[in-house]
């Protein structure tokens, strides 16, 4: 175990030593940040002061130099646009989005698992057919399409929802959370929902999936034929030898919807980190685009370890080496 | 609207809240919720401009000078000014003005302000002050590097701080907790979620009638209209073209619009060679610049990529401005002719056309990349290539930067807000590298001597009359040589509830100060 983790350590550091190289390389074709900064008629002087207040008189290799060895001491740099430290600006918009996502996932396992595995049970019922389509539209339809139509039926048309924002929030350990709140999840239902809609669909068709293949297996009809419930066959039996790619691609997920929510927080509004990703890169933004990809690329290798731990949890037979 | 909760009205519907509440009782608070397109980046006024900070900036901070609406320019904190030389003026400050925090606003004030921004960011925006003194407590004296006539209209950008706040709050900080004299004072931000605002009742200028005022930034134009339209804000900045017809409809909103100042213009290059264009450039002939202008028709554009929704440009500034060239009109000089630029074309010498490549961008204006293939397709009539090359406004400003290396062609727009056509003649139009601050935006590299000394002559004199001569001359004299094609000026567009009074201003800083809702 120990050895493991030695060796997932050495292994994220080394990605997000890559992610920082790839993006300090990429940014420098993405446009001089000092054009962001000074009116367009400043003139070389005040362009030259410019970029000495923003420490970018400097060539790119001292640039990344100076990245590093400030990292190194725990400090991230700051933003030139809003001149406040990257990670500052990245965490305090954290919470909104992963309270978004962690509501959406829920959402997902709740309505996927029991659809997946009815789909998988029964293969050809009218109903199961039902639910297959349901979930290719789920996967199909593009999310900012979903979330214009549901503000346009949810919001406009029948006033049941807000259209957007987050609503009242309360503190926790100096967070600002929403979900404590009946305004907040008054608000955040609509863009989780959307959020969820495309999560949804992949895991009830894997779930299906490895449901339809675990029923062929021996120990099914053992389990059925020694007289066990329907529903323990199922679900005790059938679903836990189906959950592993599960299980797999919901962390993948996970990963990908805390870190490019994007598209739903700039639709509702949401304050959250992946708008400022977007911002940032239309500003030419350096500082933050480089913290925010290493902090989601720490976020990726952290989920899937935990992945890899829930692995050896639901089959004894795996270790983690 | 079936089971809306308590809550639900409480924070969703808050236009409707409002309602409610103001006429259950006569005294309740008036307040206004607006929808913005951005989160503004800063508080701090020498942290960096854009249109979002900019409008939070004259909430909570005053200027010496005030820009008013329609840009005319009335006293701020200083109650007047005088000339005392060609290069010397003096200003008189308000008295009793206090600070957020009660701390008295005074001449050093204005003192530690010009030199802060000095070392700051935006030095431009003092860069016609040669040096500043405290005469008294309420007595600035100023010193431009050479008679300046407009110094006045230039202080309406000069946000006032408070120099001994500032000194200990540092400038990270003053970007989250700022101090002005200001009509409104920062209740609360909370990042991309909103800003509240909230009455300065001892604000010099009389106590302003709405007393909380709340931004909302929506950045998606569609879900703006949506808060719009559900009542979660009262007013929203940039209605979508696409929606102007919806909210026209819908019963208790309405649209509000109003040209801009910005101005999209098309620079040519005048250089013996240009970077796309093979050979000799055509565009050093005064003949192909009018060929170029006349094949160009604003109104279709207007009509078919702008839905109507701008305003073709006479000249290179608005009317409104000091120098606008009084009764003359590119559009009357050059209307659309194609025969006529054909004729010119081959008078020139170049029937056969050219290829070039115009710049523009995909992000910075309305509809900026359909201009361009609007512009393509017109500038074929008359035998012209034009090949687009359209970036994102990151990396424009940069590709496009004098010296100009790769381009000939440039979209771009422009805009004075000082209502002085002085600082865009000479960083537009004037000789590059003659003289320091003169020429350094000047993409196409005119250079024309009359026009310099007009600018010279313009700058050189304390007269707002002689300037305004000197300047018509010069307009005068880029319309009939053309380094520039003036296109369009954008339109602001705006929608509010029935009951929020609100004037838009020219500069498009939306002021609460101006605005009321009603009881």
């Amino acid at each position: 175990m120990f050895g493991y983790l030695l060796k997932r350590l050495i292994q994220m550091t080394l990605v997000l030593w890559i992610v920082s190289v790839i993006v300090f390389l990429m940014m420098s074709f993405t446009g001089d940040p000092v054009f962001m900064v000074v009116p367009i008629d400043a003139t070389d002087a005040e362009i030259a002061q410019a970029r000495r207040i923003l420490g970018l008189d400097q060539s790119l290799l001292v640039q990344y130099g100076r990245f590093i060895s400030s990292l190194v001491q725990g400090d991230f740099g700051n933003s030139y646009v809003f001149r406040q430290p990257a990670m500052t600006l990245i965490l305090e918009r954290l919470p909104a989005t992963v309270e978004m996502v962690l509501v959406a996932m829920a959402l997902a396992l709740a309505v996927a698992i029991p659809l997946g595995v009815y789909a998988g049970a029964n293969p050809n019922s009218r109903i199961s057919r039902t639910i297959m389509a349901g979930s290719l539209l789920g996967i199909s339809l593009p999310g900012f399409w979903v979330g214009m139509v549901l503000i346009f039926l949810f919001a406009v048309h029948w006033g049941i929802f807000p259209s957007s924002g987050r609503g009242d929030t309360a503190e926790l350990f100096g967070l600002r959370i929403s979900l404590l709140t009946a305004d907040g999840w008054h608000h955040i239902i609509l863009p989780a929902v959307t959020l969820s809609l495309a999560t949804m669909a992949i895991l009830l068709r894997m779930t299906r999936a490895g449901m339809m293949e675990v029923g062929r297996q021996d120990f099914m009809k053992f389990a059925r034929a020694k007289g066990a419930p329907r529903r323990d066959v199922l679900y005790k039996h059938g679903l836990k030898n189906a959950l592993i790619p599960v299980i797999t691609i919901f962390g993948l997920q996970l990963g990908d919807l805390i870190a490019f929510a994007t598209i739903t927080e700039t639709i509702f509004s949401w304050p959250g980190m992946g708008k400022l990703l977007i911002d940032s890169i239309y500003r030419a933004d350096r500082p933050v685009i480089v913290v925010y990809l290493m902090l989601v690329a720490l976020i990726f290798v952290v989920i899937n370890f935990l992945v890899d731990i829930v692995y050896t949890l639901i089959d004894p037979r795996i270790t983690l080496k | 609207m079936k089971y809306l909760s308590e809550t639900a009205l409480r924070g969703s519907a808050l236009g409707l809240a409002l309602m409610a509440t103001t006429a259950g009782a006569a005294l309740a608070e008036k307040s206004v919720t607006i929808g913005l397109t951005a989160d503004p980046s800063h508080l701090y006024p020498l942290a960096g401009e854009e249109l979002s900070s900019n409008i939070m900036y004259y909430h909570l901070y005053d200027p010496l000078v005030k820009r008013s609406a329609d840009l005319s320019f009335c006293p701020g904190l200083a109650e007047s000014w005088e000339n005392v030389d060609d290069t010397t003026w003096r200003f008189k400050l308000r008295e009793g003005v206090k600070f957020h925090n009660g701390n008295e606003f005074t001449a050093e004030d204005v003192v530690y302000t010009v030199e802060k921004t000095r070392e700051s960011i935006r030095p431009d925006l003092v860069a016609n002050i040669a040096s500043i003194t405290a005469v008294d407590d309420h007595t600035v004296e100023i010193k431009t590097p050479k008679p300046y006539a407009v110094l006045p209209n230039d202080l309406a950008e000069l946000l006032i701080l408070d120099s001994e706040y500032t000194e200990a709050t540092g400038d990270e900080k003053m970007d989250l907790e700022p101090m002005g004299t200001g009509p409104y004072k920062l209740e609360s931000w909370i990042k991309e979620e909103k800003l509240t605002l909230s009455a300065n009742d001892d604000y010099w200028a009389g106590e302003p009638k709405i007393d909380t005022v709340t931004f909302r930034p929506i950045t998606n134009p569609a879900t703006r209209t949506a808060a719009l339209l559900t009542g979660e804000v009262d007013v929203i900045q940039d209605l979508a073209v696409r929606d102007v017809d919806r909210v026209k409809r819908e019963e208790g909103f309405e649209v509000v619009t109003r040209p801009s100042l910005l101005n999209v213009v098309l620079a040519m290059d005048t250089r013996e060679k240009s970077p796309t264009i093979e050979g000799d450039n055509p565009m050093t002939d005064q003949r192909v610049r009018e060929a170029i202008a006349r094949a160009i028709d604003t109104d279709a554009i207007n009509k078919i990529v702008m839905n109507g929704l701008a305003t073709p440009s006479d000249q290179f500034v608005p009317e409104s401005h000091i120098g606008y060239a009084d009764g003359m009109s590119f559009r009357e000089m050059y209307p659309v002719d194609i025969e006529k630029a054909k004729e010119l074309m081959a008078e020139a010498g170049y029937a056969d056309g050219f290829t070039m490549t115009l710049d523009a961008t995909n992000n910075r204006y309305v509809n900026d990349a359909q201009i361009a293939q609007a512009l393509a397709s017109m500038l074929a009539k008359i035998n012209i290539d034009l090949q687009l090359n359209i970036m994102p406004k990151s990396n424009f400003w940069g590709y496009i930067r004098v010296p100009t290396e790769q381009s000939s062609f440039i979209m771009s727009g422009w805009d004075v807000p000082a209502g002085d056509a002085g600082s865009m003649y000479g960083a537009l139009f004037y000789t590059r590298d003659k003289k320091e601050g003169y020429g350094q935006v000047n993409r196409g590299s005119y250079s024309n001597p009359e026009l310099d000394a007009l600018v010279d002559k313009a700058d050189a004199t304390p007269s707002i009359e002689e300037r305004d001569q000197y300047l018509q001359e010069a307009s005068k004299l880029l319309l009939k040589d053309i380094p520039m094609i003036p296109v369009h000026y954008e339109q602001d567009i705006y929608a509010k509830r029935d009951g929020v009074m609100l004037e838009p201003r020219v500069d498009k800083f939306i002021w609460a100060y101006d605005m009321d809702v009603a009881e």
